[in-house]
């Protein structure tokens, strides 16, 4: 027989008392597992609208500045480089994300992930006014440009149809179901946007196709936008594998709205650790409190272990296993207790989110429930081995 | 074996002084079974529980096969309460959470035993008479049987002495002489027993018999040489 046994019979004796110094435990744990939860939904959530902001790769081709000399004379710069990117690249483009987005979430989806949206820029006059005609893959267009609406008319559906920008419709004064000529292409506008406050505004919207066709750039993109469609898409990773392997273009992440995305998380998380740490430290005094009722309730049965032959740090390891046992039944119930309050709360706080239980957190909730009742057990412990054992026997 | 010079132990201090013991002085020789006998409040229990180290003197010295130990620490203690000296007492003190054999087993726990000294619990168990109730929990044994259980757990160590402290005294007299046919034989065997009481009939057990009044030996008798000193504290 071991101390550990001893005790862990003792424990089952007093089963509904060990409940009741348990729950303090259950309590601290149970808030910290509940916050985390309703964090990490909120997190989700966050992530999800802060993707709605667009795309987080930008693709466009490779150029670069030359300094132009003849001897000591300066003679300025020089761009080199191509200003389109081949269409036939952007497979490769889809191939490299989709590929390491797979590596990033351990999947072997077969499908498309990545939202690719190739961009073609055309400056070029309708009614005699300069205008910016944007030439776009209306499909993949408007899952990056979630925030689209159309106000009049319909969207982008075939060839030789035409979207105009809010500000361009009304300084064009185009209307939905006019025909306008395109580079000597005839196009019919379909739809009008609402106001985005963007460049959108400013613009004129076709299919890439009728664009390349009538400016006579075919096969060609200004640039390719990839919008990632997950939190913990490798970014980063694209652009260096895009940089890498294909040659003529060069990917940017998109870095301002990661960061954003990042502050604020980290915001979040400070607020809640913090929030978690103040009921941790309430939860530590609640078990202070019923160890040392534990501790007087059992003078008598350290008494008789001292009697037998315990010594003192013994007598404070059995507490200390008591703990230990307290600590794992206070995390388990703790973690499912914090869970169902997330249920609970988590889409009171978060509008409309979905709460996913994550049993990472059973891990954190035993952790903190076992260290939680060790610390508070020290002093209880230490009071218990300075009981005198005929004073232990005395009082009864 | 056990030497005692001039133990006194004083309780609270000023107007609240009480004398629990005035400077007792006693021999006990090894192998020897001592009846500690006086009335209630005659220091008994105190003298027992400075015997084991269970509490200090406040003067004196208690000596133990030559070794001094009203003065050692807490940890040195431990190692005497493990080795030399044993306990049964009145209230039997059993865990109620372990049965009769893991309280024979408790003191082998804390001083680190290994399987063979465990195997010698069940044979301490039946020698007491409770090899059968071995599985019971001490709320399932009658008085009688949880003190058995108490004595096994007390030579589980193999003690040199055992020091019991009314051992019959929640007993009917049928099964404290049970109890005292027990001691009995634990004394031929060569244990020295120490044990407190205030029923004569129990004390007649014992060789010697001490008693004290008021803190004091005021009487000693022996039973082989049925003679009676008295006043030997005076002395």
């Amino acid at each position: 027989m071991k101390l550990y046994q001893v005790v862990l019979k003792d424990v089952i004796r007093r089963k509904r008392r060990v409940l009741y110094a348990t729950l303090g435990v259950i309590i601290g744990t149970a808030t910290v597992v509940g916050i985390l939860t309703v964090a990490n939904a909120g997190q989700a959530r966050i992530y999800n609208q802060l993707e709605k902001y667009g795309p987080n790769l930008a693709v466009i081709p490779a150029i670069n500045s030359m300094d132009m000399k003849l001897g000591d004379v300066k003679l300025g710069m020089l761009a080199v480089g191509e200003n389109y990117v081949s269409e036939e690249k952007l497979p490769q483009i889809r191939q490299i994300a989709d590929g390491e987005i797979r590596k990033a979430l351990k999947i072997d989806d077969e499908g498309n992930i990545a939202t690719i949206a190739p961009n073609l820029f055309v400056d070029t006059k309708i009614k005699d006014t300069s205008v910016v005609v944007v030439g776009i893959d209306p499909a993949e267009e408007m899952k990056i440009k979630t925030w689209w609406k159309v106000g009049q008319g319909k969207y982008l559906e075939g060839s030789d149809q035409a979207l105009a920008g809010s500000v361009a419709a009304e300084l064009l004064n185009l209307k939905v179901g006019d025909v306008v000529g395109l580079d000597g292409t005839n196009v019919t506008v379909t739809g009008i946007l609402e106001e985005t406050g963007s460049n959108d505004d400013y613009q004129v919207f076709v299919p890439l196709a009728t664009l390349q066709k009538a400016s006579g750039r075919e096969g060609l993109v200004s640039s390719v936008d990839i919008r990632a469609l997950c939190n913990a898409c490798p970014v980063e990773i694209i652009a260096d594998g895009i940089n890498k392997e294909i040659p003529g273009v060069r990917a940017v992440a998109v870095k301002q709205i990661a960061a954003s995305e990042m502050g604020m998380m980290d915001k979040i998380s400070k607020f809640m650790l913090t929030l978690g740490g103040i009921t941790l430290a309430v939860g530590l005094f609640g078990v202070v409190n019923t160890m040392m009722t534990s501790v007087n309730e059992r003078i008598k049965d350290i008494g008789i272990m001292r009697a037998v032959g315990a010594s003192r740090s013994q007598i404070v390891k059995a507490f200390i296993y008591e703990a230990i046992i307290i600590g794992i039944i206070g995390g388990i119930l703790g973690y499912i207790l914090g869970t169902l309050l997330a249920y609970i709360a988590g889409p009171l706080i978060f509008e409309g989110t979905t709460v996913v239980y994550v049993p990472l957190y059973l891990g954190l909730a035993l952790g903190l429930a076992i260290i939680v009742a060790v610390v508070a057990t020290v002093y209880p412990a230490y009071r218990a081995t300075q009981i005198k054992v005929a004073d232990s026997f005395r009082s009864l | 074996m056990l030497q005692l010079k001039e133990i006194s132990k004083i309780y609270g201090e000023g107007e609240t002084r009480v004398k629990a013991l005035d400077k007792i002085s006693l021999d006990v020789e090894t192998g020897s079974f001592v009846a500690v006998m006086g009335p209630s409040g005659s220091g008994k229990s105190t003298f027992l529980n400075i015997i084991g180290g269970l509490d200090r003197p406040t003067g004196g010295e208690v000596m133990l096969d030559g070794q001094r130990i009203d003065d050692l620490d807490e940890n040195k203690l431990v190692d005497v309460r493990r080795g030399k000296i044993a306990y049964v007492f009145q209230q039997y003190h059993l865990l109620p959470s372990l049965t009769a054999l893991e309280n024979v087993l408790l003191p082998l726990v804390f001083c680190g035993a290994g399987k063979e000294d465990e195997g010698r619990a069940d044979e301490i168990l039946n020698k007491v008479g409770l090899g059968k109730r071995a599985g019971h929990k001490p709320g399932q044994l009658s008085g009688g049987e949880q003190q058995r259980v108490a004595i096994a757990r007390a030579l589980v160590g193999r003690p040199t002495l055992i020091l019991a402290d009314e051992p019959t005294g929640n007993m009917d007299r049928k099964t404290g002489n049970e109890i005292m046919k027990l001691f009995v034989q634990l004394h031929k065997e060569g244990h020295g027993i120490i044990m407190v009481t205030h029923d004569p009939e129990i004390a007649g057990y014992a060789g010697t018999t001490v008693f004290l009044e008021d803190g004091r030996i005021v009487r000693k008798t022996n039973k082989k040489a049925s003679r009676t000193r008295k006043n030997v504290n005076k002395n």
